[in-house]
């Protein structure tokens, strides 16, 4: 575990944008409506070649057009996870007011998603043809397009950011780890760093992949697919889309007039290996330690948690018990919730539109509801039904991956003159 | 189909395979500037020469993916097709 701070004197890192492509709304207002008020999207799934794939419900982007939004030239030789990631990060640079030109120097601003599983449907495409018709049928942007980096180079290229990039293969909490990379990535110098993760997949070779997960929902009721902390629980509902940050040095931000949305506070990642949920516990336990002490908050000072949510019974246990471990007797009390299973899990996105979902309940003093969800087992405090009025200062954003690895964030409300 | 590759085909193809729209007047006006000029990087113009290797069943010398203008890759392309009539 690392224990410099991620935001030590002088240099503290600050959410000025956000972006969002999510299944229930393209634009943080859309997002957050639908959101609050705890809007089921899930639904059959509608992808093209899809429909007799064994999985039957999911978190589609439905009445997305990139053309609106990103140049031809870029999407043409780009999968839709990064169409969505382009479009998301134009999104948030527009909501900073942010770009190359108006910068100190492009080399101040850096890029860097996480991604999980690359671009799955370009990638199919161009192997049908290697098949179907032989390798001269195969386009030459199949060589990026599919890569898992290929949403920062694309988003770099486009913006003219030269700053220190990259991308995290880190499992779904690597969209937290992201967000702590930004960080360190701003502690160690950059201005500015665009930051996120969006996945796309809904595809068929990408779903067949997906099969093999034993934690993967076969539920065909939409309202019933996805019930974390329920006796119900039988696993996730994969999802696409996601949400793409411009964080700041919040000194640098402050001079050129930038609204600082939230301070991102403390980070943590562990990781306690794969098919064994009972074992998220400890590491999860210690990811939300790590993060509180970076932060600086004592467990008291968690006004919510913005949860993991499997579930898987075994894993959604071991989640109520990691935060009894780190938080004490507030874990009882502080209210916890997860919208995503409104939208689905869209693998390393979940956790970033989780982010994006902390910070407009920070600005909105709202806690957004568990969509589906009526009564949570596990002695949680779930928000269940309504959006509920709430003071929040400091928000916990938990997220395991199927294959072991554990990271916790925490995100305060920015207080200039603070630490 | 053509025996020569007109400047109206290549910009059809520049929009098809890379997503770079521009008029075949344009482009045949601007045919000495730089395909980069134009938004075409080199993995884009790599598939345009694919491409054309396809439709018109003709080997196109390797170093026609180094072509830097629209004119010079019109005259590799149409050399070959000529040699090949």
């Amino acid at each position: 575990m690392r224990r410099d701070p991620i935001s030590p004197a002088g240099r503290r890192t600050v959410i000025t944008g956000m972006g969002v492509v999510a299944p229930n709304g393209i634009g943080t207002d859309a997002f957050w409506k639908a959101t609050r008020e705890g809007v089921g999207v899930l639904d059959r799934v509608t992808r093209e070649g899809c429909a007799d794939l064994p999985l039957r419900v999911a978190g589609e982007v439905r009445g997305f057009d990139p053309a609106a939004l990103v140049e031809e030239r870029f999407l043409v030789q780009t999968d839709r996870f990064s169409h969505f990631a382009m479009a998301a990060a134009e999104l948030a640079l527009e909501d900073a007011g942010l770009s190359a030109e108006g910068a100190d120097s492009p080399y101040a601003i850096g890029v860097v998603t996480a991604a999980g599983s690359g671009g799955g449907e370009f990638g199919q495409r161009e192997l049908q043809q290697l098949w179907g018709r032989g390798p001269r049928f195969v386009g030459p942007y199949q060589s990026i397009a599919w890569f898992y980096a290929a949403s920062t180079g694309q988003i770099s290229i486009r913006g003219g950011f030269k700053g220190p990039s990259g991308v995290v293969a880190g499992d779904e909490a690597g969209g937290l780890d992201a967000m702590a990379h930004a960080a360190r990535s701003i502690r160690g110098g950059a201005d500015a760093m665009v930051v996120g993760a969006a996945e796309a997949p809904l595809a068929p070779y990408s779903i067949v992949c997906q099969l093999g997960y034993p934690e993967l929902s076969r539920i065909e009721e939409p309202h019933r697919a996805y019930l974390p902390f329920t006796g119900e629980a039988a696993g996730f509902v994969p999802a696409e889309g996601g949400a793409m940050f411009v964080v700041e040095e919040a000194e640098t931000a402050g001079r050129r007039g930038a609204r600082s949305r939230a301070l991102v506070a403390g980070h943590a990642a562990t990781f306690t290996g794969s098919k064994d949920w009972a074992a998220s516990r400890e590491g999860l336990a210690r990811a939300i330690q790590g993060a509180l002490a970076e932060a600086g908050c004592a467990p008291e000072d968690v006004d919510a948690v913005f949860a993991d949510a499997l579930a898987v019974p075994a894993a959604d246990r071991a989640e109520a018990l990691a935060l009894a471990d780190a938080l004490g007797k507030h874990a009882a009390r502080v209210p916890v919730t997860a919208p995503k299973t409104g939208i689905g899990r869209a693998y390393c996105a979940a956790s970033t539109l989780d982010v994006a979902g902390a910070v407009l309940a920070m600005e909105h003093s709202t806690l957004p509801p568990t969509p589906h969800v009526t009564e949570a087992d596990y002695g949680l405090d779930l928000v269940t039904g309504h959006a509920r009025p709430a003071e929040l200062r400091t928000v916990l954003v938990l997220s395991r991956g199927l294959l072991g690895s554990n990271s916790a964030l925490v995100l305060r409300q920015d207080e200039p003159g603070a630490r | 189909m053509d025996t020569q590759l007109t400047y109206a085909e290549l910009a059809s193809m520049m929009e098809r395979r890379a997503g770079v729209s521009v008029e075949p007047l344009q482009l045949e006006l601007r045919s000495a500037e730089r395909f980069t000029e134009f938004g075409l990087d080199s993995l884009g113009l790599l598939g345009i020469v694919g491409a054309l290797e396809n439709e018109y069943g003709a080997s196109i010398p390797a170093d026609a993916d180094a072509c830097k203008t629209p004119a010079e890759l019109l005259t590799v392309v149409n050399d070959v097709l000529k040699a090949r009539a």
